[in-house]
């Protein structure tokens, strides 16, 4: 069921020319330089320091690296993140 | 804008102690409580902002996830406020010190009269009293200058005219007196001659030798009344004194339109009642406009100053009062009789006091462009002598 849902999904962003973030729930990721990092449709936050960002997405985590990190906002599905971002890491669980 | 809101409202900075500080802000975030500006300072502390409306909440949420919290700093309006009112001495000195200088520089310090002698000035300063122009009164309670120029003409009989001008705290009233000219007693030898050109009608010497007759034709400036009396080997001098009653024409024209239209307040006024601030007007009192067919409305505008500066707000008071227009018309006949008593009018405020009127002819008379336009001549009897001195030759 599930599978067939995502399909369908995958047919109407390739078809219907929708926004692949609306259609599938998927993360939306800004950068600015190395200064910020704005992310859209996230789960949640599961460890914070000042060198890494580990949020929940959707499906599986997304790891930020970098140095200085200081969450300038955070809401329910946003976050703006600030310091000197190295690598965005994406994982599958 | 988010930030500007929250610093308005206050805030504080919080440091969370303990293990797992990202469920802390999983469990906020979901319960609508918004954090921002989270630093991690080391594996069990993190720096947090906090508005100071959600604080009560957030601590239960502490308590569920066994973390301690330690407030850092307050920041925003309210701790500001709440800081400054520890010296609120120096504030409220601040304040009443503005105040004070806003009172005082919209005050009258100074009273210069210029142009007037002693007697006057008083006088001046007395009927300035009665309109309230008093050291120590507040400029924006008065009348506006040009409303205290015009009473003060009005009071003061001996001037001419009151120039009032008004800089910054202090008034300036410049005046010009009245020259009333003492009637001089000439004493000296003098003959009297024909100040214009004129019929004598009657002639009544006190003093001196009458050159003219009844009925003589004299041109202005020809000698009337000799100050030469006495044998014309040997002439006397005198001061020739007497009165000599010529008649004059004079000529006058007059025009006298048809149809007038005329304004007249009906007594009926409103009053509104703005305060000016950076030029805009914002209406304080009375918001009806009195709904007048025909209106005609004046400014009356106060300013306030700090210091030597004019303040950016007023007070303005604008009148409106109804009008009423009122049509007149004349016919032919009416108006020839009206510009006759116009003509004489006029007439008569050229004249001395003692002339006569003895006759008057319309010269001449014709109607245009809705106009009469009347020539009057007017014989008039009046005293055509004056005195003019006989240079005295020395040495004789």
């Amino acid at each position: 069921m599930g599978k067939l849902r995502q399909q369908v999904n995958k047919w109407m962003m390739q078809n219907l020319e929708l926004p692949a973030d609306v259609v599938m729930d998927l993360p939306r990721i800004t950068m600015i330089g190395q200064l910020h990092i704005y992310i859209e449709n996230h789960r949640g936050v599961k460890a914070f320091s000042n060198e890494q960002l580990t949020l929940k997405l959707k499906q599986g985590v997304l790891h930020i690296k970098g140095s200085e990190f200081v969450i300038k906002t955070i809401l329910p599905e946003e976050i703006l993140l600030e310091g000197t971002i190295s690598s965005v890491d994406f994982e599958n669980e | 804008m988010k930030t500007k809101w929250n610093h308005l409202k206050g805030y504080v900075r919080v440091e969370i102690i303990g293990q797992d500080s990202s469920s802390f802000i999983n469990t906020c975030i979901q319960s609508g409580i918004s954090l921002w500006d989270i630093q991690p300072l080391d594996d069990n502390r993190a720096l947090v902002s906090i508005s100071v409306s959600d604080i009560q909440r957030a601590r239960s949420i502490l308590k569920e996830n066994k973390l301690k919290i330690r407030i850092k700093e307050k920041k925003g309006t309210p701790f500001l406020l709440k800081r400054m009112w520890k010296r609120n001495g120096f504030i409220l000195g601040m304040l009443s010190f503005i105040c004070l200088l806003f009172l005082l520089s919209n005050m009258i310090w100074n009273i210069n009269v210029t142009g007037a002698n002693p007697k006057t000035e008083y006088e001046l300063r007395k009927a300035a009293v009665e309109l309230g122009v008093i050291k120590g009164k507040f400029i924006f309670l008065l009348p506006n200058v040009r409303e205290i120029q015009r009473d003060l003409t009005e009071k003061m009989d001996n001037v001419t005219w009151i120039g009032v001008t008004q800089h910054g705290t202090s008034y300036r009233f410049e005046v010009v007196e009245k020259e009333i000219p003492e009637a001089k007693q000439v004493t000296g030898p003098r003959h009297l001659v024909a100040t214009k050109e004129a019929v004598i009608h009657s002639v009544f010497v006190e003093k001196g030798q009458p050159i003219v007759g009844v009925n003589d034709y004299v041109k202005k400036g020809s000698l009337l009344v000799s100050g030469l009396i006495g044998k014309e080997k040997k002439p006397q001098l005198v001061s020739a004194k007497g009165e000599i009653w010529g008649e004059v024409w004079y000529q006058t024209e007059v025009e006298v339109p048809l149809n007038t239209s005329f304004q007249t307040y009906t007594g009926k006024s409103k009053n509104r009642h703005y305060v000016s601030l950076f030029g805009l007007n914002v209406p304080v009192y009375g918001f009806s406009e009195g709904e007048f067919k025909d209106k005609t409305e004046t400014l009356n505008e106060s300013p306030l100053y700090l210091a030597k500066w004019k303040m950016p707000f007023s007070y303005i008071k604008k009148e409106i009062r109804e009008t009423d227009g009122v049509k007149r018309s004349y016919s032919k006949a009416e108006a020839i009789e009206v510009g006759k008593k116009m003509a004489k009018k006029e007439l008569s405020k050229k004249l001395p006091h003692d002339a006569k009127i003895n006759g008057e002819k319309v010269w001449q008379q014709n109607v245009s462009n809705g106009k009469v336009k009347l020539t009057m001549l007017y014989q008039v009897i009046e005293n055509i002598a004056s005195a003019q001195p006989i240079p005295i030759q020395q040495g004789e």
